[in-house]
């Protein structure tokens, strides 16, 4: 028996997983795994992966209105060749550019170093928390009574369209109220909860136009956690000085309260 | 327009437009990139036309897109160009769960090469044999399957990033 198991190579694996196996060899295969978890567990992550994979360009099979004259001749301008050569060109004038900065003068200074939003925003994220959070008197603009108006105002700022202020009172945080300030260079929100022992958390919503979707990611510095994530153009983080379990649970009734 | 008879050769590459939409997306970074290869590929097969043997038009047609995509972004530098498409371009029939996941995932498969991707790509989209990838590409099997191998083991790697927690949004 673990003669022949022993002949079970990665290539196997592979085929095992992709469905490229006769029913006899997959029987041999089969064995092997539930005697090799490691194995097994690479296998069945292999295999969820080809359905994600699937799953994810599957809306993809579809004809449009346009395929006709795709494949009569009449198709649309923009090309995937020309849009290379667009590509050429760009990199081209910004080459010369760069050259004509380097023998001419210095019009433009450029920063050393440029941090994406997905950098930055937890550093603007533990400012604001630190700056706001310990106002007594005026830690927010519009305070809660005016919800609807914070909505609207902000939504506005951020163009957002039915920005809707995040409903934490299950997690036990009620809402204090929201700010207009400046996140990656651009219009802000902030709101601000607190809880019953007023315990303040603070959740900052920030758009650009370069940001990528990320998954959730935490920050610490000292003993202020943030949460924060980017879902299309606009960047989310949410800070607190609440245990991190505690915050990922507001991060997730956020990422589920705001709209995808 | 008139559409093409279905024994044509342009209502048989007609029949075939929405799976090779699919292919040549899962190849590309954006739904833009995916049309223009898309667009670019049938105008190339064509102009060959004559050089179809008559046999499997899909397997030819989807080796010049692979060939068109391998070449074409080797002329540009490596540096991703990322579009962000307008939310009516996409279309969801059948989405994963969690966005953020979907786009992860997307993160983790532009990170390939476009050897490495091509050959996950024909086996997980087209669902190629292994043999039909090495024909199709005119390369070993046993290149075929390394390059799977890194495709799968790379995509591993940007999934599980350590500070990264993977939060589902409940139904």
């Amino acid at each position: 028996m673990n003669e022949i198991n022993q002949t079970v190579t990665e290539a196997d694996l592979h085929a095992y997983a992709d469905g490229q196996l006769p029913d006899q060899a997959r029987g041999r295969i089969e064995a092997w795994l539930s005697d090799n978890p490691d194995d097994a567990a690479r296998v069945a992550e292999w295999t969820a992966r080809n359905a994600d994979i699937r799953s994810l360009f599957a809306a993809y099979e579809k004809s449009t209105d346009a395929d006709i004259g795709l494949v009569t001749g009449r198709r649309q301008p923009a090309s995937w060749s020309k849009r290379l050569a667009t590509m050429a060109a760009i990199i081209a004038i910004f080459g010369l550019g760069a050259l004509s900065g380097h023998y001419g003068p210095t019009l433009f200074e450029r920063p050393d170093l440029q941090l994406t939003e997905l950098e930055t925003l937890p550093n603007e994220a533990r400012n604001a928390f630190l700056v706001y959070a310990g106002e007594v008197r005026h830690p927010v603009e519009v305070f809660a009574n005016e919800e609807a108006h914070l909505a609207t105002w902000l939504g506005k700022r951020l163009a957002v369209q039915d920005l809707k202020v995040p409903n934490l009172q299950e997690l036990g945080f009620k809402l204090v109220g929201g700010r207009l300030l400046p996140v990656d260079g651009g219009p802000g929100a902030m709101f601000m909860y607190e809880d019953q022992a007023g315990e303040r958390l603070t959740v900052l919503v920030g758009r650009n136009a370069d940001n990528r979707s990320t998954s959730f990611r935490f920050a610490s510095s000292g003993n202020i956690e943030t949460f924060y994530w980017i879902d299309g153009e606009l960047g989310y983080a949410v800070t607190g000085e609440v245990s991190r379990d505690v915050l990922r649970k507001v991060a997730e009734e956020c990422y589920r309260q705001f709209p995808s | 327009m008139k559409t093409p008879g279905q024994d044509t050769f342009e209502g048989q590459i007609l029949a075939l437009l929405p799976s090779l939409r699919r292919y040549s997306r899962s190849l590309t970074r954006s739904d833009a990139d995916g049309e223009d290869l898309l667009q670019d590929c049938v105008e190339k097969v064509l102009a060959r036309r004559g050089q179809w043997r008559g046999l499997n038009l899909r397997g030819w047609v989807l080796t010049i897109m692979t060939n068109l995509y391998r070449n074409g972004r080797r002329q540009t530098d490596r540096a991703p160009f990322v579009e962000l498409d307008n939310a009516e371009d996409t279309v969801s029939v059948d989405p994963a769960p969690d966005p953020l996941e979907r786009s992860r995932l997307e993160d983790a498969l532009n990170s390939l090469s476009e050897e490495n991707r091509s050959v996950l790509m024909l086996v997980v989209i087209e669902g190629y044999t292994y043999q039909e990838v090495a024909t199709a590409l005119d390369i070993p099997i046993g290149t075929v399957m390394s390059r799977l191998s890194r495709a799968r083991q790379r995509i591993g790697e940007r999934m599980k990033a350590d500070n990264v927690i993977t939060l589902r949004r409940p139904k």
